[in-house]
């Protein structure tokens, strides 16, 4: 349990009324880069502050690191960089960061280190002795980039990190995840931008409706295909006899939809049913994109 | 440690906002007005053939005392604009969330930002009391040794204020704490006058009215131990005392208590709403 560098079970978390976060269970390994996604209103938020202590689980446990969620030593081992991005604008950069650097515990040296490196590396540099209100929503995002990396982190947690940023800022963010991965360091990043979660993730976790609806290594579930078959009389006897589930079925028109997690797999389902008799008129495979995966698994569960 | 960090950085925040500014600004013309009124004042009590030396010293310290009564108020509402939104505000702008999920106790954040905004407050009694007794002294000649006690007074008074007002940040939206602080806070400085007319009529239930309403909140009674001093060093007995500046009866010591209390209630109380919310 310790080698993971986020362990969730049974998180549950309810305002009044509303369950936001319904038994999620999460294990995202050391090291990794980490997708966190699901639709608008999923619980996506509540669970990332609940990992970072900002919001108390009504049940369930989380530790971060191998402590418990919320504890400072968990939150040592955090930089996160928050979705709103909302800083206090009467601050110079530089100053913001030197501030966030003594709230990490960072001594002088390593602060007068670490800040002019940080805005090297999210490119404001030249800014730094500038208000943050003088700034662009994208600036915005990119010193809380700077922020959350500043004091080295284990675990950085990234709530949305380029909402604000232009396709090169993306593109930059990309370039940074990838280094902390290369570096060692664990990212958890919640997102909307599918292209960007199969760009840069290892593994992912999907909720919806407050449940992690698939979760696991991004190319085996994107490896997973859809099989639509037509076939003749008895094919729902040999399916059941291969023990083969089918995600749907129109037994009058011979129409039946499986998945298949390869292609050996299906060339194993074709054989099957030929073996057992059954006519095969028709078989059309459909490669799963993260989207269609996305898209399908919040429709299942909203039905 | 972490409080500090929290406390320079609310210091630093006020002075960048221009919040110590405007207060200077402001006062800096309060002080200017209150000596040209002194010096006139002065000029016409001190030639007048009917005032005695004592009636003099008399409404000179009424004088001084009605200024630092005035400096009293515009520190506690400095007080309260600067803690309403301290806690919420911060919450509701979005900046609290990178703050809060560094490795800092959210006591820190409570009590650094309490800590921060008495030091400014303690910075502007400090120089706005002394400047006043000063501008007293110089144009009347009168020092008023005993009116040390009412920037201390002031400040516990503001203290206190500032605590409940964290407090009721920590639960409630800026606009909402506002509304009810002011409220106490003016409900408590009414109470004061009530309780004069309740002892004036002799009516019991009337003066435990006004004594009710320094239990809600010790800010004026505070006050009444200062005006108290102020009153008894001019040499006034009865006929300048009473009204909003002063009190007939002022609070025994143990109000001193009861607000020290009241004050590590209100922080506690704070500390623990806080630990408890959501971010």
């Amino acid at each position: 349990m310790d080698q993971a560098a986020i362990h969730a079970t049974g998180l549950h978390k309810s305002f009044g009324d509303t369950h936001a976060v319904r038994g999620v269970d999460l294990s995202v390994p050391r090291g990794e880069v980490f997708g966190f996604l699901g639709p608008n209103g999923a619980g996506k938020s509540t669970v990332v502050k609940i990992i970072l202590g900002l919001v108390q689980a009504t049940a369930g446990d989380v530790t971060v690191l191998g402590h418990p969620a919320g504890s400072l030593a968990a939150r040592r081992r955090i930089g996160f960089l928050p979705e709103t991005f909302r800083f206090h604008e009467w601050m110079h950069a530089s100053e913001f960061l030197d501030f966030h650097g003594r709230l990490a515990g960072l001594d002088r040296d390593t602060r007068s280190r670490r800040v002019p490196e940080m805005l090297e590396l999210v490119g404001l540099a030249q800014r730094r002795r500038d208000r943050l209100a003088t700034f662009s929503k994208g600036m915005l995002q990119r010193i809380g980039l700077a922020q959350a990396l500043l004091a080295e982190p284990p675990l950085v947690v990234l709530d949305e990190p380029t909402s604000a940023l232009d396709p090169i800022g993306r593109r930059d963010v990309r370039d940074i995840i990838r280094a902390l991965r290369a570096g060692g360091t664990t990212v958890f990043l919640n997102s909307h931008l599918l292209s960007e979660i199969e760009q840069v993730c290892d593994q992912v976790a999907i909720i919806n409706r407050g449940q992690v609806v698939a979760a696991g290594d991004l190319r085996q579930l994107l490896a997973a295909r859809e099989v639509e078959l037509r076939l003749g009389d008895g094919a729902d006897a040999a399916l059941r006899a291969a023990g083969l589930e089918p995600l749907s079925a129109r037994p009058d028109e011979g129409r039946y939809t499986l998945t298949a997690g390869s292609d050996e797999e299906i060339a194993r389902i074709t054989a099957n049913l030929a073996g057992a008799g059954v006519s095969i008129y028709e078989v059309q495979v459909r490669s799963n994109s993260l989207e269609d995966l996305f898209v399908r698994l919040a429709d299942s569960t909203d039905q | 440690m972490s409080l500090w960090i929290v406390a320079d950085h609310t210091l630093r925040e006020a002075v960048r906002r221009r919040v110590v500014l405007a207060a200077a600004v402001v006062i800096g013309g309060f002080l200017a007005l209150y000596g040209v009124g002194v010096w006139f004042g002065y000029r016409d009590i001190s030639t007048d053939p009917d005032l005695t030396a004592s009636m003099q010293r008399v409404i000179v310290g009424f004088m001084l005392q009605g200024g630092m009564w005035s400096l009293n108020f515009v520190a506690s509402l400095l007080a309260i604009f600067l803690a309403v939104g301290s806690i919420s505000g911060e919450i509701d702008q979005g900046t609290m969330h990178a703050v809060a999920a560094r490795p800092l106790r959210r006591s820190s954040i409570v009590l650094g930002k309490f800590l921060g905004n008495l030091l400014l407050l303690t910075v502007f009694i400090g120089i706005s009391t002394a400047v006043m007794i000063a501008v007293v002294a110089i144009i009347t000649g009168q020092f008023a040794e005993r009116a040390w006690t009412a920037p201390f007074a002031m400040l516990f008074a503001a203290a206190v204020l500032l605590a409940v007002t964290i407090a009721g940040s920590t639960r409630l939206g800026t606009l909402a704490n506002g509304v009810v602080v002011f409220t106490l806070y003016a409900v408590a400085l009414v109470g004061g006058v009530i309780e004069q007319i309740g002892n004036f009529l002799d009516n019991p239930v009337t003066f435990d009215i006004g004594i009710a309403t320094s239990v809600l909140l010790p800010t004026r009674a505070l006050w009444d131990l200062a005006g108290a001093q102020l009153a008894q060093q001019s040499g006034s007995t009865t006929g300048m005392t009473g009204g909003p500046f002063s009190s007939l009866n002022p609070p025994s010591g143990w109000m001193l208590l009861v607000a020290a209390v009241y004050l590590v209630l209100a922080l506690a109380y704070a500390v623990r709403a806080f630990q408890r919310r959501d971010i």
